[in-house]
């Protein structure tokens, strides 16, 4: 029902854009013939032709220039009187091309919107599923995330509650309450995660030298990631940004660099300046495993990851491009194979706080 | 009701002077050796407003004779040209008959365009004694040659013609229309004997 409402409204359209653009080609198609055509032109070149005529009279010398000048009008004439015979016909002609030509091009570009509406409702209707999966998966990771530590959680209570009826050895009953604790700290955890996406600061922007942040971090960070070894492949280059987001920024990457190197028995990943000039670019790379096809166009979505339910929400690399669009820059997928990855962090023209 | 014999004479004019009028140039057919039939036009032909405002005009006037027998399939055309030369003033005329006999001739005058006009244009050649004949007229206003310079000059003047054969775009909107479309168009029945 719908698309033979669509048809017919293309159809009027179709109708009301031709008749209007017909009026308005009858009314202009005739334009140039009538000045071609006007009496006035006809009976200026017949006086030329009589003014050459004349003057061979009076002046025999230069008979044949006269000639030449008298033919060439006479010419002019001769095809302006085959226009004027004919004018009916041109403008009937021209007018009927231009309405072909515009009939034809009206409805290739009917047929045009018409596939790009369709087009765009497919995909429209494919980014709802999408966004549908991705929200049932994140919600599955969620209750998994809260039922895991809950579940633990209540089995540890009920297994104080039994010790402290029994009256159960102290070091039990302890035990049990660390690991409630420790249950409880997983939950606290999984909570700060969303809160720290929530709330991604504003970034406040000082002079930055790449490779003093690059070297600090790595001198911080060098052995938080077991099996991961950090390397600056040297250079600089000085942009503007937030020291301490840029960190986590960074943080983030080599997390997943870490679990992309697991299977390999370890690895490493090295920062190098892809551009030093405006706008500054830092390359981040690893020797991992890459990331699936499946999930490349989609790697920078919240809650998208490659990572066993359980072992992460998928906010870190979604948390990471925001904070380098805040810069005035982005974060980007520059390459990924089975022999790693390379994550570009370019840096807008932002000036500095 | 009484009708006196002035009124019906009133009445009969009346009814009879448009046909008067309005009636055309009536050629006379002419019977030659060989079965052939001539046509004579008459001069007053030339005089009808559109023919002569045309033969004057510069442009090659064409007047195309076509015949028809009217019991056979056997046709027959001539065809005479007239062409008014501004320059010198005279007529250039031509004649090619039903045979391709062709005659060109350049007349000085209208008195001579006259004379050469009413000389009989030889236009059918029969096959029995008697002959009926279905005979056209078209007064075509220009020459094949003539229209084609016109279509060459209006594609170049488009500002898109090349210099070989003008714009397809110009060409195939206005070069398929400049026909030579009659500006007159005569009919007449003849009846020719051959002795």
């Amino acid at each position: 029902m719908n698309r033979a409402r669509s048809l017919a409204a293309t159809l009027v359209a179709i109708a009301g854009a031709t008749l209007l653009f017909w009026l308005l080609v009858h009314q202009i198609s005739g334009l140039w013939l009538d000045v071609a055509l006007r009496p006035e032109v006809r009976e200026a070149l017949e006086q030329s032709l009589n003014d050459q005529k004349r003057l061979r009279a009076f002046d025999d010398e230069h008979r044949d220039a006269y000639r030449r000048r008298f033919e060439n009008t006479n010419l002019l004439l001769r095809r302006l009187e085959v226009i004027r015979l004919n004018r009916a016909e041109m403008q009937q002609r021209f007018e009927l091309t231009l309405l072909a030509l515009f009939v034809a091009g009206a409805a290739v570009a009917a047929t045009w919107i018409s596939l790009r509406a369709r087009k765009a409702q497919a995909r429209e209707r494919r980014e709802y599923l999408d966004r549908v999966a991705t929200l049932q998966e994140t919600a599955r990771r969620q209750a998994h995330e809260i039922k895991g530590p809950l579940t633990a959680a209540r089995l540890e209570l009920e297994r104080l509650g039994d010790g402290v009826r029994r009256g159960a050895p102290q070091n039990d009953v302890l035990a049990a309450g660390e690991s409630i604790a420790e249950e409880l700290e997983r939950l606290a955890r999984f909570t700060r995660g969303f809160a720290s996406f929530a709330a991604i600061g504003t970034p406040v922007l000082r002079p930055l030298s790449l490779r003093a942040v690059v070297e600090e971090f790595c001198a911080t960070f060098g052995n938080a990631w077991p099996g991961l070894t950090l390397q600056w492949s040297g250079g600089d280059a000085r942009v503007c940004a937030d020291g301490d987001l840029l960190r986590q920024v960074l943080v983030n990457l080599c997390t997943n660099s870490a679990r992309a190197v697991e299977g390999n028995g370890g690895g490493a990943v090295t920062f190098a300046i892809a551009r030093a000039n405006a706008p500054v670019a830092l390359d981040v790379s690893d020797s991992g495993a890459g990331i699936p096809e499946s999930l490349r166009a989609r790697i920078f979505d919240p809650y998208v990851t490659t990572r066993r339910m359980g072992e992460g929400m998928g906010l870190g690399l979604s948390i990471s491009r925001k904070i380098m669009l805040d810069h005035g820059g982005d974060l980007q997928l520059v390459a990924t194979s089975a022999a790693g990855t390379t994550f570009r962090l370019v840096f807008g023209d932002a000036e500095c706080s | 009701m009484e009708v006196t014999a002035t009124r019906v004479s009133a009445l009969l004019v009346a009814l009879l002077l448009p046909a008067f009028a309005f009636a055309q140039p009536r050629p006379s057919f002419v019977a030659q050796p060989g079965r052939t039939v001539a046509v004579s036009l008459p001069s007053s032909l030339l005089d009808e407003r559109e023919v002569k405002k045309q033969i004057s005009s510069g442009l090659t006037t064409t007047f195309l004779l076509s015949a028809q027998a009217r019991e056979s399939d056997r046709r027959g055309a001539a065809r005479v040209e007239v062409r008014f030369d501004l320059w010198d003033e005279v007529w250039l005329v031509r004649r090619i008959e039903f045979d391709g006999k062709e005659e060109r001739q350049r007349l000085a005058s209208r008195d001579a365009l006259d004379k050469w006009w009413r000389v009989p244009v030889r236009l059918f050649a029969a096959n029995a004694d008697r002959v009926a004949l279905r005979v056209t007229l078209s007064v075509l206003p220009f020459s094949i040659a003539e229209g084609e310079d016109a279509r060459q000059w209006i594609a170049k003047s488009g500002g898109l013609g090349t210099p070989g054969g003008g714009s397809p775009l110009v060409t195939a909107l206005i070069g398929t229309t400049l026909d030579a479309k009659p500006i007159r168009a005569y009919h007449w029945n003849a009846e020719v004997a051959f002795r």
